[in-house]
């Protein structure tokens, strides 16, 4: 197998940088551990050497203490000395070191063999210079000593902290090791994680991100590629995704985020209107759509008729629980007097889905919905005829007034799978680390759950099985600019609506931003999920004057 | 004028209602809250929608359609509205604006919309046992501050 090539994997439509520079520090892809740079410090701007990260760390702390008990010589720091760039921690922490008269520690053996998990307990530093002035830095590194009890609570954070790095590192090397299908080597890196997972804490940080991800691993590795059920794939699973995807959108404001700019967005486009058809492409609870009937219901001039599609999987259990939940949703609109009409299409595949089942006509203006559906048709490749394509030409041929779609905002449909590895890794740790401030329990577990899944389709399956085919939103932008849509502005009144209900979510790291006229909705400044909305252009009519709307519905059916 | 102050001095609250009501329409909704708790007959002047309909857009900038009380309504009234949106919707934003005079901040119709939507959204899970056991917990959210 050729070397990846991780140039190509650097998205340039990637919308943040970080996504992007962790592709640059796996260059090599070799058979023995990395010694270029590692990637996790790299985002924040500091080059370190993956093998010199502990003694990096160690002079760090060095540092510190000597910094705390030496203050009076600090202030030589900022007047005459000469600093380094800053971005090389290590030679910089050594000249900083130098400037405070502390000679810097010898660099020891290459400790890059990740077989070997016994430094984890050793803690064994080289020989100290004896000028160090602290005496707990000396009792804690000199050799063959070891820890006392009033280092513990240290040396058990460094550790941890350690053996966090070292998981991140080990997760890599495994990656790298299924991508070349080297599975006995693969194996045996499993196992040693597993085994360094119970030295950290799993209920949080990178311990709980390196759980799901060492599961999605060990499900690739060791589990026959015929188990491989997609998330919301399979006869008896509906039921289950739905009580997953129904826990996802109580615990973390995405879903949310999604269903209330897509209403705004069509309430917009729908003004004027009497008679709205709304068609959604994955209905399950219909969720989204009280709100939108209650703002119809008091808009000025008062509400059109409304009828509203929905799309979803055939349910398992005999039950019809696409027409239940049309039955729900017409007793709301009845009591806020809304004109109503619900008809269910059950499709267990999108592009199953043909234009006439939707019954969609002239006179109605028609929003088409879709929240984290259309990525699941990119499994084929590219073609006249491949399932994305078809559908998009479907929806065009229904001229809606406006098409909302949501997506992931995340490059997790790279062929290769190390790119996929290393960007997944990037945005579920984001994802998680969101989670961590819901408080509503289950909804926070069953809702990790729900993301384990996603994780484990996008890394486990392949071909038609891999549903999880995440784009980023420059992507879809060129897509859709292809197929005949063009972009519409989400106005202000989205945003400020947005930034509202992420103010009533008390945790304060989610941010939404405007990009293009779309907005994204993000952990600390990287965005998770990015909403658009879109218009059909005219179709130019054909040489003979015939109708080429008529046409295309025929084409498809 | 020997009448009237006889008359005052046997003046009873319970006696005049609507000097009742409107006293009750100026207080914040714990005190309305507690004024339920006086007596049988307080409780259920408390529980007249219109007091709450009061509190909930007392702050509004302007008042709101007259379409929107029926909708209201329909989904659970205003004394609802408020325990389970507005309350919550207003302490929860006004911390991040960091107003000291809470009461005195005047709503924008952006966040009345928020709250009526939310309500929807809360009226329709608590429409059916099957969303049960997760019902209203939509806007439960809102009422489970976490310190960040």
């Amino acid at each position: 197998m050729a070397p990846p090539r991780y140039d190509s994997a650097i998205s340039a439509a990637s919308c943040s940088g970080s996504s992007s520079s962790s592709s640059s520090s796996c260059a090599a892809g070799k058979l023995t551990p990395p010694q270029e740079i590692d990637g996790l410090l790299a985002d924040a701007g500091y080059k370190v050497r993956s093998s010199d990260l502990r003694q990096v760390a160690q002079r760090l702390e060095r540092l510190e203490t000597v910094m705390v008990n030496a203050p009076s010589e600090i202030s030589q720091l900022a007047t005459d000395a000469v600093h380094y760039n800053p971005s090389d921690i290590a030679s910089w922490v050594d000249s900083l070191l130098s400037e405070l008269s502390q000679p810097p520690l010898p660099l020891p053996s290459d400790l890059s063999d990740f077989s070997d998990l016994n430094y984890v307990d050793s803690l064994v530093g080289p020989a100290i210079n004896p000028t160090v002035v602290n005496n707990e830095w000396t009792d804690l590194h000199a050799p063959q000593q070891q820890q006392t009890v009033p280092q513990l609570l240290t040396v058990v954070t460094a550790m941890e902290e350690d053996s966090g790095i070292r998981l991140v590192h080990m997760l890599m090397t495994c990656a790298e090791a299924v991508q070349r299908g080297d599975f006995p080597l693969a194996g045996s890196l499993i196992d040693e994680m597993q085994g360094l997972l119970t030295r950290v804490n799993t209920g949080c940080g990178i311990g709980k991100v390196a759980k799901h991800f060492i599961e999605a691993l060990r499900r690739r590795v060791f589990t026959p590629q015929g188990l491989c059920s997609a998330a919301g794939g399979g006869a008896g699973s509906t039921n289950e995704y739905e009580f997953l995807y129904h826990h996802f959108y109580e615990a973390c404001p995405y879903l949310k985020f999604a269903h209330f700019t897509a209403n705004q967005a069509i309430l917009e486009a729908f003004d004027g209107h009497d008679c709205v058809h709304v068609i959604d492409f994955n209905l399950m609870h219909g969720l989204q759509w009280p709100a939108l009937i209650q703002a119809l219901a008091l808009r000025p001039g008062g509400p059109p008729l409304l009828r509203l599609t929905g799309i979803g999987p055939p349910s398992s259990d005999g039950r019809d629980s696409l027409r239940e939940i049309g039955l729900r949703l017409n007793e709301l609109a009845r009591s806020v007097n809304v004109q109503f009409a619900f008809r269910g299409v059950a499709a267990s595949r999108l592009e199953d889905v043909k234009p006439w089942m939707l019954q969609v006509s002239p006179k109605e203006a028609v929003a088409v919905n879709s929240i984290m559906q259309l990525h699941r048709l990119l499994g084929a490749p590219p073609s006249r005829n491949s399932p994305i394509e078809v559908v998009l030409a479907w929806i065009r041929s229904l001229n809606p007034k406006i098409v909302t779609v949501v997506e992931q905002e995340a490059n997790h449909n790279q062929p290769e799978f190390l790119n996929r590895f290393t960007e997944s890794l990037y945005y579920y740790s984001t994802m998680f680390d969101s989670l961590e401030a819901c408080p509503l329990q289950p909804e926070k577990a069953v809702a990790e759950v729900y993301i384990q899944k996603e994780i484990c389709n996008i890394l486990c399956c392949e071909g038609a099985a891999r549903l999880e085919r995440h784009e980023p939103l420059a992507k879809w932008r060129t897509r859709l600019g292809e197929a005949g849509f063009r972009p519409l502005h989400l106005g202000s009144n989205a945003f400020k609506q947005a930034s509202m209900l992420l103010t009533l979510f008390s945790a304060a790291g989610y941010c939404v931003e405007e990009n293009e006229g779309c907005l994204t909705l993000g952990w600390h400044s990287r965005p998770l999920i990015a909403a658009s909305a879109w218009e059909a252009l005219p179709l130019p009519p054909l040489p003979d004057g015939s109708d080429p709307i008529r046409i295309i519905n025929q084409n498809v059916l | 004028m020997a009448e009237d102050k006889e008359k005052k001095a046997k003046f009873c609250i319970n006696d005049h209602i609507d000097i009742l009501v409107e006293i009750l329409k100026r207080l914040d909704g714990p005190s309305l809250g507690v004024a339920a708790c006086v007596c049988r007959l307080w409780c259920s002047v408390t529980r007249n929608d219109s007091l709450w309909e009061h509190l909930c857009f007392r702050h509004v900038s302007s008042p709101p359609p007259s379409s929107v009380r029926p909708v209201v309504v329909a989904l659970g009234g205003y004394r609802r509205l408020y325990m389970v949106c507005v309350r919550p919707v207003l302490s929860r934003l006004r911390l991040g604006g960091g107003d000291s005079d809470l009461v005195r901040r005047v709503w924008t119709r952006d966040e009345v919309q928020l709250s009526l939507s939310l309500f929807c959204v809360d009226y329709y899970e608590r429409l059916d046992g099957r969303l049960g056991e997760a019902s209203a917990s939509s806007l439960m959210f809102l009422c489970k501050p976490v310190n960040v």
